[in-house]
Parts: structure tokens; C-alpha cells; sequence
């Protein structure tokens, strides 16, 4: 399949159909102290440096939430027919995410591949400060499509 | 040698280990509101639909018994651990990788840990910390493993 034809297909449908080499993103937007305290709420993450009483900053594992904003974006019908589960969060942090920061976070499938009967994909991450360009984590995601039965993971 | 490099260090096989927390149905479904909230950013809470994670129909549908927890929390719960134990400091730099092993239910008892296994001063007196770490459920069932690297001036 031409790159062409496979870019179309990604877009504007499915997780599912995610194929490796599609470029996700970049997305951009600016880490705000509603975004670092209500996702630490969310997790019980009460510390005084999330929740802004300390040098604010964001919880890195906030770029899980960038790897839905670069879903949505290439594939806005969703994770297709059946669910789709997480199944690895790996992440290094180069420094802290301050709150105020322009982030801009682009992905790029890597793997695509079946085990067991399932398919796993694999993304890989840069979340960056966008003013600057500085690299601020690096993330690989792995997870699995069109997930049915025999739960073995658990997450979006 | 001065206070920087004199503390003390947490040796290889050191221990830390959360409370106990039972994973509720409102938990699971914090992490489900929380991932279209952020993203909208318009500072109220924005729904999304059905999940696996908060919908027992739709779970069923996709052949689980009911609902199941969001592999993110566990990572959280880690990661919440670790800013415990060595401050603001482990969010900052570092890694962290998590893999979810087996499916956590309504109601299961989820305890997040964390053991040295390897701790170094590098020339700037800063311990480099590597941990093993997972979150276990009441019984000693792992369903999340993985490791951690944790840059630490404070202990």
C-alpha cells in the first residue's frame, strides 16, 4: 500500500486501522494549571508541587492524555468496533513540565504486529516545549486493537 | 564532604509501599472524565462515551465480566508513591515504564510499590535511584509491573 493510500486510511477513521509509519499530530496546546491540578485530583495526586502550591508543575503522565489528543486528531471515529486497551506506559522525563508551558507533542506508530491472536501497536512519543523546542518526555505507548475477551491489559 | 553527598542513601532492597486502596467504581471512572476534561481545559468536567472502564454493559460487550481499571491509574498511583518518597524531584526527570499484566475489578485491593534496586551518587552528589516497580493486589497478585529511574538531591 503507497504511503498515500495508508495515510487515508488512518485519518479520519479508526484506531484500529493505525498502521505503522503514520505520523500523529503534532498537537499543541498550553499546560494549564487546571490541566496539572485536575488530573492529579483525578489520580490522588495531592502533592503540593501538582496542585500548585510548590514551583507548579504537571505530572508526566499527562503525556498518556497526549497520546488521545494525537488519537483524536488522526482518528476521530474512535477505537473502532471493539474496545481498545493500554498495554505498556514508558516514558522518560527530561525535565520537569512546567505549568504555563506551550506544549506541542507529535507520535509516530512504529510497530504494528499480532501475538496471540491480537494486535498490539506501538507509538512512539516526543512532548516538547514548543517555544523552544525542548524535548520533554519521550514516551513509547504499546497497546491493543480491537480487544475482545480474555482481558490481559486495562486501560484506554 | 558536605550535606549533599553525606545523606543518606535508600539501599538496594529498600522497600516503599502505598496504603491500600480499594479500586472503586468512582475511581475508574475519575480516570474515564478525567481524559476529555484536560483536553477541553474549559475548567468543567466534559463526559465521554461508554468505556470499558465505567459501563458494565459495554464491558460485557467486549467479553469481560464487568467493568476494569484504566492501566494509567496503577501507573499513577506509582508515580504518586515515588513523589512520596523523593519529592517533586521524581516527576522531573527520570523514567518511568509501566506494563499491565492482568486486569484490575471493581472493589479489588490495589497497593503500589516500589524496591531499590540499585542506588549511585554521580559527581554532582545527586543519587540516581533504580527501582523495581508494580502495584499488587491484597492477596500479593501482581497486575502491574515494571521499573523506575529516580534523580534524587534530597536522600
Amino acid at each position: 500500500m503507497a504511503d498515500s493510500e495508508r495515510k487515508t486510511v488512518a485519518t479520519g477513521r479508526y484506531t484500529s486501522d493505525l498502521t505503522e509509519g503514520d505520523e500523529l499530530g503534532p498537537v499543541e496546546y498550553t499546560m494549564s494549571r487546571f490541566i496539572a491540578r485536575e488530573y492529579g485530583h483525578a489520580n490522588e495526586l495531592h502533592h503540593p508541587c501538582f496542585q500548585g502550591l510548590d514551583d507548579a508543575i504537571a505530572p508526566p503522565t499527562l503525556v498518556h492524555i497526549d497520546k488521545l489528543r494525537l488519537y483524536k486528531v488522526a482518528c476521530p471515529a474512535g477505537a473502532g468496533p471493539s474496545a481498545r486497551i493500554h498495554y505498556e506506559f514508558d516514558a522518560t522525563i527530561h525535565e520537569p513540565i512546567r505549568v504555563g508551558t506551550r506544549i506541542r507533542t507529535r507520535g509516530r506508530v512504529t510497530q504494528r504486529y499480532t501475538r496471540n491472536g491480537r494486535d498490539y501497536v506501538i507509538t512512539d512519543m516526543q512532548m516538547r516545549a514548543a517555544d523552544d523546542d525542548r524535548l520533554l518526555i519521550s514516551y513509547r505507548d504499546t497497546v491493543i486493537l480491537s480487544f475482545k475477551a480474555q482481558a490481559s491489559g486495562a486501560s484506554r | 564532604m558536605n550535606a549533599r553527598t553525606s545523606r543518606a542513601m535508600l539501599a538496594p532492597g529498600h522497600e516503599l509501599r502505598a496504603p491500600p486502596r480499594p479500586m472503586t467504581r468512582e475511581r475508574m471512572r475519575w480516570y474515564v472524565d478525567i481524559q476529555d476534561t484536560v483536553q477541553a481545559d474549559t475548567g468543567r468536567i466534559v463526559t465521554q462515551p461508554p468505556t470499558i472502564h465505567d459501563d458494565d454493559d459495554y464491558a460485557r460487550k467486549n467479553g469481560l465480566p464487568g467493568i476494569i481499571a484504566d492501566g494509567m491509574i496503577s501507573t499513577n498511583w506509582i508515580l504518586g508513591l515515588l513523589v512520596d518518597a523523593f519529592g517533586p524531584e521524581a516527576a522531573g526527570r527520570g523514567r518511568l515504564r509501566t506494563k499491565y499484566i492482568a486486569p484490575v475489578y471493581e472493589d479489588q485491593v490495589i497497593i503500589a510499590c516500589a524496591r531499590v534496586r540499585n542506588a549511585v551518587r554521580d559527581a554532582a552528589g545527586v543519587s540516581v535511584y533504580e527501582l523495581d516497580v508494580w502495584c499488587e493486589d491484597d492477596a500479593g497478585k501482581k497486575v502491574t509491573v515494571g521499573e523506575a529511574v529516580v534523580h534524587s538531591t534530597s536522600r
